[in-house]
């Protein structure tokens, strides 16, 4: 057989063609008795179905958690989960906290150090030291 | 002395199965509440609680909650969620909405979408004629893409680049990228945004249920016979691989396999429901838009003696490997670049630490310029179905790989 193929997996580049937005679940708790939960029913009456209508993709669960600070917790769809403690925040804060758990893609936070990452070979190619003019030292 | 907690250590042993006896579950199984579990349907002893007589309540909140207990035992007489559980799940809507499904599309048949053949064995609730048309599609839109972008392609690569994109793996992938979660056991009250399959058992020999294949391949039992590539397209799947006969009722399936066969269903629910179009722009979105650097896939045994054929029957002049450069012959990492030269034309050029590594790689460089041609404006034949499309011209057509 001249040539063999080699079975690979085609790699995933979330957003070239379509986008999965990565946070799949928000959980909402509340305590219906603790002071630091009041900012949070106001959330839960007034802000949420807004926001659940605006991201249908985002699962939404609410349940009461009895004498907890309130939280929100994410989850992902690369397995991991993200939770934001919510404590005596007005509901305008809440919706920001929301808004960061649903934007994250659920990987740890790391340093960006190059401006573009890439699967797609280098266009100009890798310098050889073999090629082109040779100069004297 | 102390005393081992026997409840504790107990639990941990048990199966969730075994343990129906305990206060909490008989609460939770009384109160209804396990709509959303995925955990495997309890055996139910303790329903014998409520009758199916007593409407004489008059506290209708009372009522409403024996009904709704009623419903959910009902439905676990079911293999599958009922059709209009679909309508209530939070996570199937998320799903929709989260693939950007057509809105023509209801939940409903993306329910069914998510339930396996193993799971529910009644065809009239699985996904299997869905994945059925999803298959031919995917593969027929793969196969055009690859045929007129790389008409030059071995078919052992284009059944590799197959796989890539359109194999069992790739779509398990996907539908864990999707985010589908998988049901622990298949039953109708089960979520149905959950993907229900029955798992093949711990410890059952997989190897086992491919050799029970039913190719159409003659001789099929002579493993020591040479199989052609050309054989492989009358006899074998779009990948080169032995087709396997449909799996038995009763048995589980993979993990792998269940995910795959629902990406499969849920393409063949856009064609279905959405039309053309929307199929491909699916497909186009979601399978083509993924990475595949096709010169990774070539794995040549001797370069050299394929391109000395290649330019034997395409009349080239007979290729030469000629040095281009060289520094440190006689040191300890010496480097040669060489090129392959077609009379004055320079077919490739390789650089390795060997005279022969270098040209062994200059005719590989070579031989994929020549495989990995790729014309310009490719149009595939499935794009003359939209309207007003130009007319069409025929796509290149290539002699194919060199026969050694």
């Amino acid at each position: 057989m001249p040539v063999k193929g080699i079975k690979t997996v085609a790699a995933a580049r979330n957003g070239v063609g379509a986008f999965i937005l990565q946070c799949k679940r928000l959980d909402f708790h509340y305590c219906n008795y603790g002071g630091s939960s009041r900012g949070m029913l106001a959330f839960l009456t007034q802000t949420l179905p807004n926001f659940a209508r605006e991201n249908p993709q985002i699962e939404i669960r609410v349940s009461p958690r009895h004498s907890k600070h309130p939280i929100i917790k994410g989850h992902y769809i690369n397995g991991r989960e993200k939770s934001i403690c919510v404590r005596n925040l007005e509901p305008n804060d809440i919706l920001a906290k929301a808004m960061i758990l649903k934007d994250a893609s659920g990987e740890k936070l790391k340093v960006q150090k190059k401006p573009v990452t890439s699967l797609n070979e280098s266009v100009r190619g890798i310098w050889s030291p073999y090629h082109g003019d040779l100069r004297g030292v | 002395m102390k005393r081992v907690q026997l409840q504790r250590w107990s639990s941990t042993v048990l199966s969730p199965r075994a343990r129906t006896v305990s206060r909490l579950h008989q609460h939770v199984f009384a109160t209804g509440s396990r709509c959303q579990s995925t955990a495997s349907p309890l055996q139910a002893e303790s329903s014998a609680q409520e009758g199916p007589g007593d409407a004489g309540f008059e506290d209708v909140e009372l009522m409403k909650h024996v009904r709704s207990a009623h419903r959910r035992k009902d439905m676990l007489k079911y293999p599958s969620p009922p059709v209009d559980a679909a309508l209530n799940s939070a996570k199937l809507a998320a799903l929709h909405a989260r693939l950007y499904l057509p809105s023509r599309l209801p939940p409903q048949t993306l329910a069914r979408a998510l339930v396996d053949a193993s799971a529910d064995p009644n065809p009239d609730f699985n996904n299997e004629s869905l994945a059925t048309l999803g298959h031919d599609l995917l593969t027929y839109y793969t196969t055009e893409h690859l045929l007129c972008t790389y008409p030059r392609l071995p078919l052992t690569v284009i059944f590799a680049a197959m796989y890539a994109y359109a194999g069992p793996k790739t779509l398990a992938a996907m539908a864990r990228e999707w985010g589908v979660e998988h049901a622990s056991l298949p039953g109708g009250e089960v979520d149905p945004g959950l993907l229900q399959f029955r798992r093949v058992a711990p410890g059952s020999d997989l190897s086992v249920a491919t050799y029970n294949n039913r190719t159409p391949r003659p001789y099929a039992a002579q493993k020591a016979w040479r199989m052609t590539v050309t054989s492989k397209i009358f006899y074998d799947d779009e990948f080169g691989d032995a087709i396997k006969g449909p799996a038995t009722s009763g048995e589980g399936v993979t993990a792998e396999l269940a995910s795959a066969t629902f990406v499969r269903a849920v393409m063949g629910a856009i064609y279905l429901h959405a039309g053309r179009p929307a199929a491909k722009r699916f497909f186009e979105q979601h399978f083509l838009s993924r990475h595949l650097n096709i010169a990774q896939l070539f794995n040549f045994s001797q370069p050299a003696r394929d391109l000395a054929r290649l330019c034997a029957r395409e009349n080239f002049e007979l290729p030469v490997a000629r040095i281009i450069s060289e520094t440190g012959r006689k040191s300890r990492h010496p480097v040669f670049v060489v090129g392959i030269f077609s009379g004055k034309d320079k077919l490739g050029e390789g650089a390795g630490a060997s005279l022969i590594e270098a040209r062994e790689r200059a005719a590989l460089a070579a031989l994929k310029g020549w495989y990995l041609y790729s014309p310009l404006n490719v149009r595939v034949p499935s794009s003359m179905e939209e309207e007003g499309a130009a007319p069409w011209k025929p796509v290149y057509v290539d002699l194919g790989e060199v026969i050694v």
